[in-house]
């Protein structure tokens, strides 16, 4: 498999601010380890898609080029399928790594690609419920991405009409869980042991 | 001595099913009227082994025949003390498990195999030690680094007084010169304290005798008396020892030569060693710091191979750094990162503190205000990189052995020699570089012939340490590039195996591969033209020359393997239990048909070390082959005297084979050189092949290796098409 060629200018300079950023993430520190052996690339399923194999992406975080990091669509290409995270010769979680910068990327307004909006509102919903509802993740997923997607989207209403008729396509919302005010104390624990643990 | 031989036949196996015994029997007692012959169904078991020695002290046999296994097993059951000799005829490994049983062909294959070794002992003995006066049981180490110091504690632990000579004026070489050194022990992730203070008290504890600021003026003797002069602020000591290790250790390769990494040029480009200097003085102030990998190592311009330590030390470097300020910005410019083994571990450690490893070459290095700017091609990226302000920039400058350093001896004595005899194909002649490390009074040069690069290694296969100059071993980096770790294995190795030596020296015994055996070369020296070709050919430089230019063998340097009987055009060299009549003998004892019998004869020359026991393994994995070779081992193919071709050719052989060790740059020949000098030798034979009316095609050389077994069959069969073609050998029926 050839790796793409990536979008370099033709001189580099080491940033490690960015880096440093990104080493502090929940499992950011996992990139320090990579050895650039190049496993990961070849057991990624759709590195072919990627802007930058895995390596490259932690090579470019390691050079400092935030925007060609946060700008490309490597992380939310993966698809945590977890081969290259068993693969790792140096153990590192890739697919956590992927993880946490889809999250960074969306703490930090790099939400380009229809992937960041679709995750948005699938966690605003099941955050909200408890569970998933997927007319409201669709709904929610085109209103994120803006009233021009939403009138784009008006050409499948066909599909969804005909999933509604199928029962595929709840018309109504399902019963939050019993006891959210649990689960949110419980997301908000979680929340806060893994900012402490990126800090420390 | 008197031989009364006693032969056994052991039936066991199946060989008492698969041959006529009665038949073989009467070619002992009838033929070679050996005065006892007898036949076991389980010679090696209890009752077979009570009958030999009833024999032995009943009827006052000396010389046992065993007729059964191969000689390479059960060498303890079969042994009945050094004043017996014991001849083995393989009529299992090579008669009846790799021929057809109940064959007219088999029969008389083992019935030759059975007349070759009865007619080895007419000019066999037993050997009688070569023990030599006033032999010492010192070792001597030279070097008093890191690898000295272990050796020299180690020989000393084990009981040896230990002499240890250092040409500064203090101990611990280059590893005493650092800060702290790499991890030796798990989880190989931390930096540890220089071990060299203490490695110096356990040597000085042990009572080793140590000369510093001394060098060796002069090595004159072979092991167990090596005469040793030390030269110490201008006066001379001599000692006598009994085996020397080299531990001289390396130099940084000259940084001078690295103008286009900036040294010399800036002043903050220095190397590990004035890094390591800097930081153990405490002045080590910079917080951006890059290290530049294989500057020097693993360039054609500069040394071709990799230096094996730079890495991690460059790794332990960059950790001082992080150690000093963990917010420290370090980089690490690397072709690939050389982190052998358990060092994989200090690599991620160092990865784990930020260390940044950039796999790129540097295309410049440019300075402004004291602050470094190096521009590389980052290679995982495919782009050019840049990166500015550093404090420092410290070069992994690679190492050169100490005895890579002085000029290469040229031969100029055996340029006039070859002038004198142009007709002789030249051996290629390991360079010997004069490093004034040793001073060797040896014929062959003052120094250890070099492995590649001026490594003066010997076998690094077989035998790593043994160099080729029995009983010195060398150990360490001056050896071959490597990290400490390595360096502390190789400095006990090298102490254990010159202890080896020491013993064995004692008991008048060779070192390996022939370890255990006693014999030694005698020379009629009545006969000798004073050719040089001993001295010259023998690879471990084991003969000298005297003062009226005759051969001057040094019997505890020799390792027995015959190459000088080889290579004596006269004929005046033997062994007690090795000879060149020997080996004719059996020549002339194999029974060749005549020629409208159509059975042809194959002669097979087999090297003991690996051409043998591969035929063997042919025999145990049940490989047929063909009938009409008669397989006689050689020690080498190196003490191959082509005599014996010629005899056989004149017998009436159809083709001669000569099975020796692969040789080359992989070789595998375990005396250095020996396959390759029979082919040498071979290449001449020609002529007088063709003198005789013969095809020089009957002869040809060939090389196996223990796991070449299962080629033996098509190898062989192959040769004998070959020779079917060319037609029966002329000489047949002349005898």
């Amino acid at each position: 498999m050839i790796e793409q060629t990536n979008k370099l200018p033709e001189k580099v300079k080491y940033d490690l601010t960015f880096a440093r950023e990104i080493y502090s993430l929940e499992n950011g520190a996992y990139i320090k380890q990579c050895m650039q052996c190049g496993m990961c690339a070849v057991s990624c399923s759709t590195c072919d898609i990627m802007d930058y194999s895995p390596r490259k992406l932690f090579n470019l975080i390691k050079l400092g080029k935030k925007d060609e990091v946060m700008q490309a669509n490597t992380f939310w290409y993966c698809t945590s399928c977890c081969t290259c995270k068993a693969r790792c010769p140096r153990g590192i979680p890739l697919v956590d790594v992927m993880h946490d910068l889809k999250k960074y990327a969306l703490d930090n307004g790099y939400c380009n690609y229809p992937q960041a909006a679709f995750y948005k509102a699938f966690w605003a919903e099941v955050a909200s419920r408890g569970r998933s509802f997927e007319s409201g993740i669709t709904a929610r997923y085109f209103l994120i991405q803006g009233l021009d997607e939403v009138i784009k989207y008006m050409d499948m209403k066909d599909v969804g009409i005909d999933m509604l008729k199928h029962n595929r396509l709840p018309f109504l919302p399902p019963k939050k869980v019993k006891d959210l005010g649990n689960l949110k104390k419980i997301i908000r624990k979680a929340q806060e042991l893994a900012q402490r643990e990126a800090r420390s | 001595m008197e031989k009364k031989i006693g032969v056994y036949i052991c039936t066991g196996c199946g060989i008492g099913d698969a041959l006529d015994i009665d038949a073989l029997s009467k070619v002992a007692s009838k033929e070679y009227k050996a005065d006892i012959c007898k036949t076991d169904a389980f010679l090696c078991g209890k009752n077979g082994i009570e009958l030999i020695k009833a024999d032995i002290e009943g009827e006052g046999v000396n010389t046992v025949v065993v007729v059964g296994c191969s000689s390479r097993i059960n060498t303890d059951v079969f042994n009945f003390g050094s004043d017996k000799i014991v001849e083995r005829v393989n009529l299992r490994e090579q008669v009846i498990w790799c021929h057809t049983n109940d064959d007219e062909d088999t029969q008389m294959l083992a019935e030759d195999y059975v007349r070759m070794s009865l007619a080895k002992l007419k000019n066999l003995n037993i050997p009688e030690p070569f023990i030599g006066e006033n032999l010492s049981s010192t070792v001597l180490v030279v070097g008093g680094g890191f690898t000295g110091l272990t050796a020299a504690l180690e020989s000393a632990k084990a009981g040896y007084k230990t002499v240890l000579v250092e040409k500064e004026d203090t101990l611990g070489g280059y590893v005493g010169k650092m800060y702290k050194q790499i991890p030796t022990k798990p989880p190989f992730t931390d930096l540890e304290e220089n071990s060299i203070p203490a490695l110096i008290k356990a040597v000085e504890d042990a009572g080793v005798k140590v000369y510093t600021s001394a060098g060796i003026a002069k090595t004159d003797g072979g092991p167990g008396m090596f005469d040793v002069t030390i030269a110490q602020n201008g006066s001379e000591t001599e000692e006598r020892v009994g085996a020397i290790v080299l531990a001289a250790g390396a130099k940084p390769y000259d940084p001078e030569k690295l103008g286009h990494l900036g040294f010399g040029k800036y002043e903050n480009v220095i190397t590990q060693l004035m890094f390591e200097e800097m930081v153990a003085a405490g002045k080590m102030e910079a917080n951006k710091v890059a290290f530049i990998q294989c500057a020097g190592s693993r360039d054609q311009e500069h040394l071709p191979y990799c230096s094996a330590a730079c890495c991690i030390e460059s790794i332990k470097q960059a950790l001082y750094v992080k150690e000093k300020n963990a917010e420290a910005n370090v980089y690490v410019y690397y072709k690939d990162i050389r982190s052998n083994g358990q060092y994989e571990h200090f690599y991620k450690r160092a990865q784990q503190e930020g260390v940044i490893f950039v796999k790129g070459d540097i295309t410049d290095i440019s300075e402004s205000d004291g602050q470094l700017t190096i521009e590389a091609d980052d290679h995982t990226m495919g782009t050019k990189s840049e990166a500015d302000e550093f404090d420092l920039v410290v070069l992994a400058n690679g190492m050169v052995p100490s005895a890579a350093l002085g000029e290469l001896i040229e031969e100029e004595a055996a340029e006039a020699e070859a002038a004198a005899a142009a007709d002789e194909p030249k051996v290629t002649v390991p360079p010997i570089i004069k490093s004034n490390l040793l001073n060797l009074e040896y014929r062959q040069g003052p120094e250890l012939p070099s492995l590649k690069y001026g490594f003066p290694d010997s076998h690094y296969i077989c035998f790593p340490y043994e160099t080729r100059r029995t009983g010195i071993y060398a150990a360490g980096v001056v050896r071959a590039p490597m990290d400490m770790l390595s360096a502390m294995e190789d400095a006990t190795g090298a102490a254990l195996k010159a202890i080896q030596c020491i013993e064995s020296t004692m008991k008048g015994e060779a070192v390996h591969p022939r370890s255990g055996d006693m014999s030694f070369p005698e020379f009629n020296m009545n006969r000798c033209t004073q050719c040089k070709r001993c001295t010259e050919e023998c690879p471990f430089g084991a003969i000298n020359e005297d003062a009226k230019a005759n051969p001057l063998p040094n019997p505890t340097r020799c390792r027995r393997c015959g190459t000088c009987m080889g290579a004596c055009p006269e004929r005046i060299i033997s062994f007690k239990n090795y000879s060149v009549p020997m080996i004719g003998n059996m020549v002339k004892a194999i029974e060749v048909p005549e020629e409208d019998e159509e059975k042809p004869r194959i002669l097979i020359f087999a090297c003991e070390n690996d051409a043998i026991p591969a035929l063997d393994m042919a025999g145990i994995n049940r490989l047929q082959y063909n009938p009409w070779v008669r397989i006689i081992p050689v020690r080498c193919l190196g003490s191959l005297n082509l005599v014996w071709v010629n005899d056989a050719m004149a017998k009436g052989f159809d083709g001669v084979l000569l099975m020796g060790c692969k040789h080359g740059d992989d070789y595998q020949c375990h005396f250095m050189k020996g396959s390759e000098l029979a082919e040498i030798r071979l290449s001449k034979i020609s002529e007088t092949l063709n003198r005789l009316g013969l095809e020089s095609e009957r002869v040809r050389a060939t090389t196996v290796n223990i796991m070449d077994y299962d080629k033996i069959p098509a190898m062989l069969d192959d040769f004998a098409a070959e020779l079917e073609e060319l037609g029966p050998n002329p000489m047949k029926d002349f005898q």
